[in-house]
């Protein structure tokens, strides 16, 4: 499977979409699109979520499901979290820098 | 096409054997990753009775946080008593530095849950230190020294059997202090120099405090 690239190789900035294609009837939508904030982070971290979500957000039906201790799974989502607001704060440093 | 199946077979017995090796070291020197909470406060707590009770039949003591030492007589009670010191003097300054340190929140039962299992390798050294030689080279080495105890005769196995013991007590030594620092680490999600200033700190007060305290047992 193709890993959606979110950070540009050339200069590490964030990568935004140009286009949006129709695979039905070939449609094609040209424009800026930003990703959202959640396919920016890594697959892991993304599968994680996932997990996290079909558990009802419970870590402790987590953990049993994913064959890890409590705190094993609380300290993967403490990193995820951090994740998160790195890419948040990077966003809004880039809103800044443009405006 | 046979030749193919059986490299396709050779690299998946390779990846599951890489696999094998990963997850065994994993669960001899991080098995917190795994294993937490209630789970390893129950087990913990069993091995470190286990181990005063094995450790009481040859009188090996482990009087402080690190140490083991063999000779003095006492109760059985007071076997339990040194191992429970032990384990919540370590638990408590480690508990206080998770509070301050650590950006997560943490459960105070996986802070006591897996530093009681991360004893578990002294059971080892209960049991290293249960042969009468050490005994009987211990107080040929006292009587050596001192020139005041009775003399005792030893022979070639028992230093054999002392000189391994020792070994394997340091090893199990080592192996305890890395489960302690991986204990704290998963247990309060705390990572770099904090974790290491703050487990170095705390391992030397407990060892203080355990001493102070196993030793007002006695008078």
């Amino acid at each position: 499977m193709k890993v959606l690239p979110a950070i540009c190789p050339s200069c590490n900035s964030q990568l935004n979409v140009k286009s949006l294609v129709c695979e039905r009837c070939q449609t094609e939508i040209q424009g800026q699109y930003e990703l959202p904030l959640l396919s920016r982070l890594s697959l892991d971290d993304q599968g994680f979520i996932i997990e996290f979500i079909k558990s009802s957000g419970s870590l402790k039906e987590m953990a049993r499901l994913l064959g890890l201790s409590y705190p094993t799974v609380r300290n993967r989502l403490d990193e995820i979290i951090k994740h998160i607001k790195f890419a948040e704060k990077s966003e809004q440093d880039d809103k800044e820098e443009k405006l | 096409m046979t030749e193919i199946t059986a490299n396709t077979k050779t690299a998946n017995s390779n990846r599951l054997s890489h696999r094998f090796d990963k997850l065994t070291i994993e669960w001899l020197f991080n098995p917190f990753r795994f294993i937490a909470g209630f789970k390893a406060l129950l087990l913990g707590l069993a091995i470190i009775l286990i181990s005063a009770f094995v450790g009481s039949f040859g009188n090996t003591h482990f009087d402080g946080v690190l140490d083991v030492h063999t000779g003095l007589e006492a109760p059985l009670w007071f076997f339990f008593a040194e191992v429970l010191i032990n384990w919540v003097c370590m638990v408590i300054p480690l508990f206080f530095f998770g509070l301050i340190v650590s950006r997560s929140s943490f459960r105070m039962i996986d802070v006591f849950g897996t530093q009681a299992l991360a004893r578990w390798p002294y059971l080892i050294a209960a049991i290293a230190m249960f042969p009468d030689a050490n005994r009987r080279v211990l107080e040929y080495l006292m009587f050596k020294l001192t020139q005041t105890a009775p003399a005792v005769v030893i022979n070639s196995i028992d230093v054999f059997v002392f000189g391994f013991a020792m070994i394997l007590v340091i090893l199990m030594l080592i192996w305890m202090v890395a489960l302690m620092y991986r204990a704290y680490v998963v247990s309060c999600n705390i990572k770099g120099a904090g974790a290491i200033i703050t487990f170095i700190v705390s391992l030397i007060g407990a060892e203080v405090l355990s001493k102070f305290a196993i030793f007002s047992l006695l008078v």
